[in-house]
C-alpha cells in the first residue's frame, strides 16, 4: 500500500480503497485499475492523494519488512509491560500484512 | 554551584517568561490577542487582521489543510479556516508556524514526531467520539514544544542532559536534574503565557504526568496514548529512541481497548504518508528561502 499525491498516480495503478471526493463522494470504488480518464476526472474534482496497491513508486523513506521489524525490536528493547508488548504485537502484524499486500502485487505483475 | 530543583526551575520560568532566546512569536499574535479579548470581534475582522500578513496567511491555510486536521474540503480563505477551526486553533498554528520553522531546520525527526501524534491524537479523538479532534490534534501538535525551547533556547543545559541520558538516565529525570522541570511542564507554562486554552495546556502538561490532569483527563489521556503509539511506529523521534512507558490509567479513563490499536494502524498509514509528502514539501521550500 502506498498513499501517493495525485501526480504521482498513472494508469494502470490499482486503488487501495475507495477514492472519495472533498464532499465525501465516492468517485472510484477499491481494487480498480486506473485509467487516464479515472485520473483526469480526479483532478478536476480537487483529490490531492490516492492510496494505491503494492508499492509502485520507490520512495527514498521506505523501508524493508526486515528493517521496519529490526528498528522495532530496537524501540521496544527491554520492555516488560505487557500493554506495551501487546502494542508491539499488533504493529508486527500490522507490518506484516502491510508488506504481504506488496508482495503478492509484486508476484501478480509477473504472471 | 548545585542549585536545588525548585532554584533551577525559578530561573528557568524567569528566562521563558521574559522570552529571551526565545523565538520570537510575529507581533501579529500580540494584535490577534487584543483583538479577541473584546467580545465583540467578529470572524471577518480576525481574519482582515491575519490576511494583511501574506506568510502567515499562507503559512496557516497550507497548516490547516495538512494530514493531521483531516478536513475533506480544501480551506482556501483564512476566514473560511477560522470557522472550520476557530480562533484559538488559529492562534496556535501562528505560533507553530514561526516555532516550527526553526525546528525544522535543526531537527525535522522532532517535527515529524510532532505532526505524527498531532494525526493520531486526532484519529484517537474520533474514533472514541471525544469533542472537538482538531483542538486535541493541536494539543498533539504542541506536546513537545517544551523539547523544541529547550533546544533552541538552552543549548548548553540540553547538551548537558543529552549526556545524562546516554549514561542512562530517563529523559524526564534529566529534564527535571538540568532545568528543573521537564519539557511537559515547560510546554505548558509557555502555553499560559500566550493565553492558549486550558485544555491545550493541560493535555501537554499532563502527557507524561496523567494524575497531573484535573479538568481534562481524558484529553491528557488521548495526547499520552498517541505519544506512544507514534513512538511505537517509528514516526519521526523526539529524544530517545525507546518507547516511552504506558499509564494503565490512560486505557481505563479512555475506555480504550488494546484489541483496537492495530486498526488504529491501519488508518494511520495512510496518512503519515501524506505527512512526509508535507515535510518534503516544506523542506524543498525552506531551502530556497535559505
Amino acid at each position: 500500500m502506498q498513499r501517493l499525491p495525485l501526480s504521482y498516480i498513472k494508469p494502470g495503478m490499482k486503488t487501495y480503497e475507495e477514492v472519495i471526493d472533498a464532499n465525501g463522494r465516492v468517485l472510484c470504488g477499491k481494487g480498480v485499475e486506473l485509467t487516464e480518464e479515472h485520473i483526469k476526472r480526479f483532478e478536476e474534482l480537487g483529490v490531492t492523494f490516492i492510496t494505491v496497491e503494492g508499492n509502485p513508486v520507490p520512495l527514498p523513506w521506505e523501508k524493508s519488512l526486515e528493517v521496519e521489524l529490526a528498528e522495532l525490536e530496537e524501540r521496544f528493547k527491554g520492555i516488560t509491560d505487557e500493554n506495551l508488548l501487546e502494542i508491539k504485537k499488533s504493529l508486527e502484524e500490522f507490518l506484516k500484512e502491510k508488506y504481504l499486500e506488496s508482495e503478492i502485487q509484486e508476484i501478480f505483475k509477473k504472471y | 554551584m548545585n542549585l536545588d530543583i525548585y532554584e533551577k526551575s525559578k530561573i528557568v520560568k524567569k528566562k521563558l517568561r521574559r522570552l529571551e532566546g526565545l523565538p520570537t512569536l510575529p507581533p501579529i499574535v500580540q494584535r490577534l490577542n487584543k483583538l479577541i479579548e473584546n467580545e465583540e470581534t467578529s470572524f471577518s475582522q480576525i481574519a482582515e487582521l491575519i490576511e494583511k500578513d501574506q506568510v502567515i496567511t499562507s503559512k496557516i491555510l497550507r497548516l490547516a489543510n495538512s494530514a493531521f486536521y483531516g478536513f475533506p474540503k480544501k480551506i482556501s480563505t483564512v476566514q473560511n479556516a477560522l470557522v472550520l477551526l476557530g480562533v484559538n486553533i488559529i492562534k496556535v498554528l501562528i505560533i507553530t508556524s514561526s516555532i516550527f520553522e526553526i525546528i525544522y531546520k535543526e531537527d525535522v525527526s522532532l517535527w515529524e514526531h510532532s505532526i505524527g501524534v498531532a494525526t493520531c491524537a486526532r484519529i484517537l479523538a474520533e474514533k472514541l467520539e471525544i469533542k472537538e479532534p482538531q483542538e486535541i490534534a493541536t494539543a498533539g501538535l504542541l506536546h513537545d514544544l517544551g523539547k523544541i525551547v529547550e533546544k533552541v533556547s538552552f543549548k548548553v543545559e540540553y547538551k548537558k542532559m543529552e549526556e545524562l541520558v546516554q549514561e542512562g538516565k530517563t529523559s524526564l529525570l534529566a529534564e527535571k536534574e538540568i532545568f528543573g522541570l521537564d519539557h511537559a511542564e515547560m510546554g505548558a507554562f509557555l502555553m499560559k503565557i500566550w493565553n492558549l486554552p486550558d485544555r491545550l495546556i493541560e493535555a501537554v502538561g499532563a502527557h507524561h504526568e496523567l494524575e497531573k490532569a484535573k479538568n481534562f483527563k481524558k484529553e491528557s489521556a488521548l495526547i499520552h496514548l498517541a505519544n506512544i503509539l507514534i513512538h511505537a511506529r517509528g514516526y519521526g523521534n523526539s529524544l530517545y529512541k525507546k518507547v516511552p512507558s504506558l499509564d494503565q490509567n490512560a486505557l481505563k479513563i479512555l475506555n480504550f481497548n488494546l484489541s483496537e490499536t492495530k486498526e488504529i494502524f491501519l488508518i494511520l498509514e495512510p496518512k503519515l504518508y501524506e505527512l512526509k509528502f508535507f515535510t518534503e514539501e516544506l523542506k524543498k521550500d525552506i531551502k530556497i528561502t535559505l
